[in-house]
Order: structure tokens, then C-alpha cells, then sequence
């Protein structure tokens, strides 16, 4: 049988809560030779299995350089998410990949940056952002702009203000207006306006990630800003099941978003039908 | 291509001695005329069908619903099979198992239990002599004989059958068989010619209102928005049935079961009719209204399954047409997009 169709086991070795409906689970395989020689690109994703649960496709959040342990940041929004969510440290879970194409940081290199994150989307935009910084050489500017419905909804926020903390990286947080509290430090107002407030140079590569309708809105900005479509990264989130090209589910026109994705251009994207 | 001259007789032999070699499943006509598949083991008979089977021939090969894993557990979930010979593939079920094969053996990651059932099959086709109202092969560039994508191919004519080899295991079987297949005559191919030309033109006529104008995706890139879509999806109920009996739609879902001590996950056949089926965790859902999701089955048939592939995923086999509960009729809707 195919190897790579035949889930691997992980333990959970530690769990964050990022939010109230986020966490991030470290895990660690079980069969040690694997998980030497396990290797992965950031952009790639996974398969978790909760036995007797079912099986559903997380990015892997955490960068390549971090060994011995992968993350995946889950937020609870079905049957198998939530089953994620009851797992304590200890308990073991199915693990299929890395499947799917990564971000292109070949060609990215020499370039400024703009990361565009929307709530649980800056997980997978976080192994790249980790991997662009241990590079940081390698490129011009690095802007992370990132944004949650209140403040309550951040993710990584230790690895947020370490970046913020940074003279190489220019970091903005924003949160959607009325999700604000009065220890908030950051902007008011949505991701894509506060993109165009930035208004970072338009030959940057941009590399965005959230829910479907911030993604869109921000190539609206980032287009309204000079940016060419093939400049505009951004990595598709559809109902994959199989994760391998057989099941039909994840396809947008003749693409499927898990074999020839998940990471396309806008200049791709577009081309497709409307329905991501 | 190989061609040889089989008796009546003899094809029950040939027949015989398949049985020997592995499971034989044979056409058959019910009481009402109706062309099914069966065990040759039931029938004992072979009647020439002329036609496709109703049902379609990927329940071989794809199961409705078969289990994929059992954990914790370190055995195969993959079951050997017995070698199996179907005869009576049409035209139509040879082209649905060329495309099967592309999705599931020709990409980047193999189905093991599709490929485990493939190469343990034998595929004889026949070549149509009584095509059926709903048939319109001709319209998908598929022909109503067996032209290709068999091991053997039977034509009948007077006294017998033209077996043409497609392939090696075709050709194994024969070499095995020598005594049974004799070298077929001028005769013998010629009233196979006059056999496929008479089928021809009978599909070809019966289509001939439906042809489109240009290729299928020059009808299609210009037909997303047409008013001819509302209108056809008006009687559509959701049911799936067009999907489930197509032949090449090979749409699966996972799912997890828990049995007394052990967990299963089983892959069971689902299709994009339903409301459900590209929704994600969070609510949001790409396909959300009818319209769309019935337009996305003309477009993965003509359109996004040709630029993969370079051929289109319908059969032309009518199966849909016949089973629809709404009366739509597949080639009627793209009549009307191509007109407007």
C-alpha cells in the first residue's frame, strides 16, 4: 500500500490556548525514525485523525527549523475540531503528510514582504514568517499586518510582541471596530484598510491568509495599491477530505486545492470560478 | 489489432473456462427486456446485449461503500481479489474506465484498492447494435463499439464473435485458449465493419439536434451565466441519483466508525448534489445555492475535467437521463445553453 496514505501516530506532547475557541497542539511521533526524517516546506498541510472521530486538514503552523515536534493550531468549528479540543497532553491522534505545494520562497528572496493575516489565518503564514526571519538577510523590508475580530482573538500573541519588538520587521495589529478593550494598543478598523493605510510599495510580495472574505477583500486593496495579481499570494482553505487528488471534494473549476495547492497566486485564482 | 473468430459454442467454452480462472460476470436481459450484469454462475448463459448494462460498471472497481483502515491495527486494509472477467463493457463503460483511471491511478498518489480490483479484471467489450433513445456517445468522441481501453472486444456476427485483443492480459488469454479462437476471415471483419457503421449512424442520427456548435468548452466558457440554467434546474430534487449511476463520477467521503474495540474508516461514494458537500468547518459554503452545484456537474463533465484530461468525463451513456426523477435531460439542457 501507498506509505504515504497510511496515517502515522502522534502524541500530543503539549497544548496552547490561543483563544477561547483556539488551540495549538505540539506533537511528537511516535516511531522516532520518522520524525528525524520528517521534513516539510511552510505552506504544506497535514491530516489529523482523532480516532473514531474522523480526520480533518490543518496547515502545519510551526517552521521546518523547529525539530522534533510539529504544531497545528485548531479552532473549534466541528465535529472533528472540537474532538481535537478535548484531547489532553499524552493522547495520540492519526497524522497523514505533509501534503499539498508550499509558499514559493525561492523567488520571494530579495523581495520587501507584506504578510496579511485575519485571525486563525496567520497560522499558516507563521512557519513562513519564522523561516523569512531566520533568513532575514535575504529580504528587503518585512511588514506583518494582522488582525482578529477583538482582541480576545489573537493567536501567538508572545510571538506577536516579539516581532513587534523587532526594528527589522514592521508589525500593525489591528482588531475589527467594537473589538477593542481599554487595553488595547494596537489599530481599530479591518485588515484590508488597514493594508491600504500601510500602503506598502507595490512591487512587494504579498502573502495573505483568513477567512475567505478578508482574503478577498484584500486582494481588492492590495490591487487598489498597484500590486499585479501573480504578486499576491495567499493560501485556500476548501473542504479537503483525502488530501491526495482522488475525492473530488476541494476542486475550484479544473484546479484541486490540495494536489495543486494550497498555496496559488491571484493571477491563478483568478482564472478559476468564483468559489472559494 | 489482433482480431479472431470465436463460435457461439465456443464462447460458452471460453466462458467456462473463465470461470475456472476467476469470478465471470455476463449481461443478462430481465423479463422486461432490461440489460443488467450478473454472476455467470446465476446465468449460465451469455445473451449478446447489444447495449450498456443499466447499472455502471465502477461498483467493480469503486465500491459504494468499503471500509479503508482499521487502527490500531498493522495489517493491510487492501483484500486480495480473485482475478474477475466482466463481459459486456460498451463503448461508453470502456471510456468511464479510462477515466476513472486517470484520477485514480494516474496522479500523484494511487488509489491501492481501485488498482488492486483494476489489475485483477478482465474487460471484454461488445459493440452496440441496439442503442437505446437516451444513448449520445457519438457527441463525447466516444464510439458505440468497443474501440479501445479493453483486454478483448466481441463483435457479434453470423455463427459467432469477432474477438479483437486490446491488451497483454488479452492476449494471455487467448494464447491459452488457442484451440477456441480461430483466425478471423475478410467475411468475418467485414460484417464487423457493417455492424459498427449501422450503430453509428443510428447514434449519430438520434444526436444529431443535439450537436453543439463548436467543442464542449468553447459551449461552456461562454455558458456559466445563462438564463437556460435556471429554467432545467426548476424540476432537480437534490437526489443525487444522476451522479450516483453516472460512471465516471468517482466523488468520495471518509468517515470514522467505532466498532467494539477497534476504530474503521470507511470511504463511501457522495456527490456534489448535495447541499453539503463542499461546505466547511465555520459554515461557509462555496456551492451553497442549487443552481450552482448543478451547473458544477456540466462543468466538471465538459470543462474542468477535459482541461485535465483532455477528454470529457461524460459518457454519453444516457444513464442519467433514464434515472433522473425530474425528467432532466442532460443533453436537452446543453441544447438550450448552446442555443442562447
Amino acid at each position: 500500500m501507498d506509505e504515504d496514505l497510511v496515517p502515522q501516530t502522534v502524541r500530543v506532547e503539549a497544548i496552547r490556548q490561543e483563544t477561547p475557541d483556539v488551540r495549538s497542539l505540539r506533537l511528537v511521533f511516535e516511531d522516532p525514525e520518522f520524525g528525524r526524517e520528517f521534513s516539510f516546506q511552510p505552506g504544506q498541510f497535514c491530516l489529523i485523525s482523532v480516532y473514531g472521530v474522523g480526520e480533518a486538514v490543518f496547515c502545519i503552523s510551526s517552521p521546518p527549523a523547529w525539530k522534533d515536534f510539529i504544531e497545528v493550531s485548531v479552532k473549534e468549528a466541528g465535529k472533528v475540531t472540537a474532538a481535537i479540543h478535548d484531547l489532553d497532553v499524552g493522547d495520540r491522534v492519526g497524522f497523514r503528510g505533509p501534503y499539498g505545494n508550499s509558499f514559493p520562497y525561492e523567488t520571494m528572496q530579495g523581495r520587501t514582504i507584506v504578510f496579511v493575516g485575519g485571525g486563525i489565518g496567520l497560522a499558516p503564514l507563521r512557519p513562513l514568517i519564522w523561516q523569512t526571519l531566520s533568513d532575514r538577510a535575504k529580504f528587503k523590508d518585512i511588514h506583518i499586518i494582522y488582525g482578529a475580530r477583538t482582541v480576545k482573538d489573537i493567536v501567538y500573541k508572545e510571538e506577536l510582541a516579539e516581532w513587534q519588538k523587532r526594528d527589522d520587521v514592521k508589525l500593525v495589529k489591528t482588531v475589527d471596530p467594537g473589538g477593542e478593550d481599554e487595553t488595547w494598543d494596537g489599530e481599530v478598523g479591518l485588515v484590508p484598510s488597514v493594508l491600504e493605510e500601510v500602503n506598502p510599495p507595490a512591487d512587494s510580495l504579498l502573502v495573505t491568509c483568513g477567512p475567505p472574505v478578508m482574503i478577498k477583500f484584500t486582494y481588492v486593496s492590495a490591487n487598489k495599491l498597484g500590486f499585479k495579481p501573480s504578486d499576491v499570494i495567499t493560501t485556500l482553505e476548501m473542504k479537503m477530505k483525502c488530501g491526495v487528488g482522488l475525492c473530488g471534494r476541494c476542486n475550484i473549476g479544473s484546479r484541486y486545492v490540495c494536489t495543486d495547492g494550497p498555496v496559488f497566486n491571484f493571477e491563478e485564482i483568478l482564472s478559476l470560478p468564483d468559489e472559494f | 489489432m489482433e482480431a479472431h473468430f470465436l463460435t457461439d459454442s465456443d464462447l460458452v467454452s471460453f466462458l467456462n473456462w473463465l470461470e475456472k480462472r476467476g469470478d465471470v460476470y455476463v449481461t443478462a436481459r430481465d423479463d422486461d427486456g432490461n440489460v443488467g450484469i450478473k454472476p455467470y454462475s446465476e446465468t449460465g448463459d451469455f445473451a449478446y446485449p447489444g447495449v450498456r448494462a443499466f447499472q455502471p460498471l465502477k461498483p467493480f472497481f469503486f465500491s459504494a461503500l468499503e471500509e479503508v483502515a482499521e487502527y490500531p491495527s498493522t495489517e493491510s486494509p487492501i483484500k486480495e481479489s480473485k482475478p474477475f472477467a466482466i463481459i459486456g463493457a460498451a463503448g461508453c463503460d470502456l471510456r468511464a474506465i479510462e477515466a476513472l483511471d486517470k484520477v485514480f491511478l494516474e496522479g500523484d498518489f494511487k488509489d491501492p484498492f481501485y488498482e488492486e480490483r483494476r489489475n485483477k479484471s478482465l474487460i471484454i467489450g461488445i459493440d452496440c447494435t441496439e442503442p437505446l433513445e437516451t444513448c449520445f456517445c457519438v457527441l463525447v468522441g466516444v464510439k458505440p463499439y468497443a474501440e479501445k481501453g479493453f483486454d478483448l472486444g466481441l463483435v457479434k456476427i453470423e455463427g459467432g464473435y469477432v474477438v479483437e485483443v486490446g491488451s497483454e492480459k488479452g492476449k494471455v488469454v487467448v494464447g491459452e485458449n488457442k484451440g477456441l479462437f480461430k483466425p478471423a476471415t475478410e467475411n468475418h471483419l467485414s460484417q464487423r465493419d457493417g455492424v459498427r457503421k449501422k450503430t453509428t449512424d443510428m447514434v449519430e442520427k438520434q444526436s444529431k439536434e443535439f450537436k453543439p456548435g463548436g467543442t464542449w468548452q468553447s459551449v461552456m466558457a461562454k455558458a456559466y451565466e445563462d438564463n437556460a440554467w435556471s429554467k432545467n434546474v426548476e424540476t432537480c430534487v437534490e437526489c443525487g441519483a444522476c451522479l450516483f449511476i453516472c460512471p465516471t463520477c468517482q466523488c468520495f467521503l471518509l468517515y470514522d466508525q467505532k466498532t467494539k474495540d477497534k476504530y474503521k474508516r470507511l470511504k463511501m461514494w457522495d456527490t456534489c448534489a448535495y447541499r453539503s458537500f463542499a461546505r466547511v468547518a465555520g459554515g461557509a459554503n462555496p456551492r451553497d445555492q442549487l443552481i450552482e452545484r448543478f451547473k458544477h456537474r456540466y462543468y466538471h463533465k465538459f470543462d474542468y475535467f477535459f482541461k485535465n484530461y483532455e477528454f470529457e468525463a461524460c459518457t454519453g451513456c444516457g444513464r442519467c437521463i433514464v434515472a433522473c426523477p425530474g425528467e432532466i435531460d442532460m443533453r436537452k439542457v446543453l441544447k438550450e445553453i448552446c442555443r442562447s
